[in-house]
């Protein structure tokens, strides 16, 4: 693999000045006209769209991006601080449904460019061999119509453009990551320590977070506000390790343009372009090939959406498998409270983590597992925790008053994925006019099992290392599935190369696309899938 | 409340040493509250009311959580989703302090005004029409997401606020930046 540089300049086009964006950068990149009928327009600006849209542009294709929300800026838009970080998330009007309905908003949904990077912790392990074969292997789940060895070269190629920290990782594939592990604050030490005592294995990282300065990026300064935004550019978000190479190299990124409709011309066939609202003013982007990257909620809801003659229920949408299949993963928080002082808040919530429980286990009754991660909520997140067990008033000040006491660590389950666990339209629409999504979500028997399973074992690591209480709080984290890849079109929306079945120029990039989920935090295997897609673009004709 | 339990820890004290941008954002937290223009005046009346008594406030300087929920309202800076059988949170938040008003919130005694609180919490199915839990979640969602974004909160608990570009230096078990202060209740567990 050639040097990172070489491959992507990104790191190297930000400022070294203490201040975080390349205005001149911004400024000065190329610009195309509606009318220009571009190589490619790219629908959301996160992991999946910024990847592919910097990997076309170096070879050469115009290409725009559009998203819907702000063109960050570190320094002007973003704060340490919790109430005031709303604006880094999608929070358009949505229903939630089902016997088990998701919360989305803060936790799931990102806004702007770099997508919901810009708020995640910032875990980037990646998937297990097992997790592309968890039907053959396990006959639950689904089989993705590619394997990991398919994927392998991608994950370590985007490990070293965010760049990755960590120690050697003993689980799945092993491998190693291109930066050191980062010291430990507080909650580390607590899980460490309470998995050692424990006889479990936990290892520090992997996390996108830089570790010794990386191009202008300085190095991370431990302030444990990674959920609100990274101000420091220190931990990956795209909008750092992706855009600012695609605008070197001629793509343009067009903020604030919420994409409303997806042409697709009735006589050939393909698709022609993009419909979107800029400044309130319809706009229609033409291009000769359009990549929907608006991650799980917004691609199905856009597909839906861009119903026509041909396309009756919806674009791609032949074999009612627009939406479905979406999955969410079971994660438990389970608190421990020490007379010691914790502080969980100095360092940055993803230090260490624990992929023991991975696999499925044969001794179990439930198949597949979940990882178990430090997650260091601050205060307004802990009082949620807090809440949970049913305290108000006097005792839950009296509760909260306790917070540098405790240490908490989060699990992710693998949930299976399940047909009716689905985006639909609602009947209320947003201000643009249009149908809002209504995602709807009800766990399985395996789901409710793993949640217990990974709850049991945060309580054995938390009194291992000495808690003389725990606390737990239910709750779900990340989105991946709505439009997944599959063999047939029977099956699933797109291929293994992204492509839909139904418009031979219409890709998915994006995390709707993962026929299942491992117990692994999605987003490098979202940039990883869509880096495949781009090398499989690049040799074809635009 | 328990005593002060970090003695002479005073967050604002360090906000020479956060940025603008953080430091305009939190300081227009506390210093210009505005005026309420999402609830009504009858509704303002019973918000206040309920908010105090969710986060256990009755003495002089109380954090204003009704005004602040009332400016997260009239911005609509809500989270965006709704659950199915429940209106977006500003109706539910109408709707809910109706049911209040209705059940003579305001007027009661403090402890009859728990005892409503504690039959919400309590009520396993609705609660005049509406899923009770979920009524539940949106008052203590929104009371504490206030509360605890305001800095005389993160006093009272010890935490050091905004920290940037400062970051930290002493990460660990019992290890504290010079101006942390240690918790002087340390054994307090308030629910051993």
């Amino acid at each position: 693999m050639s040097k990172v540089r070489e491959r992507n300049e990104s790191a190297w086009l930000l400022p070294n000045d203490g201040t975080r964006t390349n205005h001149g950068l911004r400024r000065d990149m190329r610009r195309f006209d509606d009318t220009d009928e571009i190589d490619l327009v790219v629908v959301g600006c996160g992991a999946g769209g910024s990847v592919l849209t910097q990997r076309l542009a170096r070879e050469g294709w115009s290409v725009v991006a559009l998203d819907a929300g702000p063109f960050w800026d570190p320094d002007r838009d973003w704060v340490s601080d919790e109430a005031d970080s709303h604006r880094l998330y999608w929070t358009e009007p949505r229903v939630i449904d089902g016997a088990d309905p998701v919360p989305l908003g803060s936790n799931n949904s990102g806004r702007g460019v770099g997508g919901s990077m810009v708020h995640y912790a910032g875990y980037t392990p990646r998937f297990h061999p097992s997790d592309f074969e968890t039907f053959t292997r396990d006959g639950v789940g689904a089989d993705w119509p590619l394997s990991y060895p398919d994927l392998k070269d991608y994950y370590a190629a985007i490990e070293e453009e965010l760049p990755v920290a960590g120690e050697a990782w003993p689980w799945g594939d092993p491998h190693i990551y291109p930066h050191r592990p980062h010291p430990v604050g507080g909650n580390g030490e607590i899980f460490l320590r309470g998995a050692e005592k424990a006889g479990i294995t936990a290892k520090v990282g992997p996390v996108a977070i830089v570790n010794g300065r990386f191009g202008n990026r300085p190095h991370c300064i431990y302030r444990g506000f990674c959920l609100q935004g990274c101000k420091v550019n220190a931990k990956a978000s795209p909008l750092i390790t992706h855009i600012p190479d695609a605008l070197a190299h001629g793509a343009e990124v067009r903020p604030d343009s919420m994409v409303t409709r997806i042409e697709v011309d009735e006589r050939t066939g393909l698709a022609t372009g993009v419909h979107y609202v800029r400044d309130g003013i319809s706009r229609f982007q033409r291009a000769r090939m359009v990549a929907v990257a608006g991650y799980s909620i917004e691609t199905p809801r856009l597909l839906l959406n861009s119903a026509s003659k041909r396309f009756p229920d919806g674009l791609c949408n032949d074999f009612d498998q627009v939406g479905r299949y979406l999955m969410v993963q079971g994660a438990p928080q389970t608190a421990g409270r020490f007379d010691a002082e914790v502080r969980m808040y100095k360092s940055p919530p993803p230090e260490v983590s624990s992929e023991q429980f991975y696999e499925t286990d044969p001794s179990r009754p439930y198949k597949r597992g979940f990882s178990i991660q430090t997650v260091s909520p601050l205060p307004i997140t802990w009082a949620e925790h807090v809440a949970a067990q049913g305290h108000w008033g006097g005792k839950l000040r009296e509760y909260m008053s306790d917070y540098v006491h405790w240490s908490c660590l989060g699990a992710l389950c693998e949930f299976l994925p399940e047909p009716d666990n689905r985006v639909t339209l609602a009947d209320e629409k947003d201000r643009h006019g249009l149908p809002v999504a209504k995602f709807s979500y009800t766990k399985g028997d395996n789901d409710k099992q793993l949640m217990k399973a990974a709850q049991a074992v945060m309580e054995d690591i938390l009194h291992a290392a000495g808690a003389d209480e725990v606390i737990t709080i239910d709750r779900y984290a990340h989105l991946v599935g709505g439009a997944r890849m599959a063999a047939d079109e029977r099956h699933g929306v797109v291929d293994a190369e992204c492509r839909t079945f139904a418009v031979p120029n219409l890709f998915i990039t994006d995390g709707s696309v993962l026929p299942t989920q491992g117990s692994a935090n999605p987003a490098l295997t979202i940039m990883a899938v869509a880096a495949r897609a781009a090398d499989r673009l690049k040799g074809s004709t635009r | 409340m328990s005593a002060d339990r970090f003695p002479g820890f005073d967050v604002l004290s360090q906000r020479k040493h956060w940025d603008p941008v953080t430091a305009g954002v939190v300081l227009e937290r506390i210093s210009n509250v505005r005026d309420f223009r999402f609830f009504t005046p009858d509704e303002q009346a019973i918000a206040t009311v309920l908010c105090d008594r969710l986060l256990g406030q009755d003495g002089d300087d109380r954090i204003p959580v009704a005004a602040m929920i009332d400016a997260r309202l009239a911005e609509e800076q809500t989270d965006g989703w709704r659950y199915a059988d429940m209106p977006e949170d500003g109706q539910a938040w109408r709707d809910t302090l109706a049911a209040l008003r209705e059940d003579g919130f305001a007027d009661a005694t403090e402890k009859e005004q728990d005892a409503q609180i504690q039959a919400v919490q309590d009520a396993d199915d609705k609660w005049h029409g509406l899923p009770a839990a979920r009524v539940w979640s949106l008052w203590t969602r929104y009371a504490c997401t206030a509360f605890y974004a305001h800095p005389d909160a993160w006093t009272e608990i010890g935490f050091s606020g905004p920290a940037y570009p400062r970051g930290y230096k002493n990460a660990g078990v019992d290890r504290r930046e010079p101006f942390e202060v240690r918790d002087h209740q340390p054994g307090e567990d308030p629910v051993r």
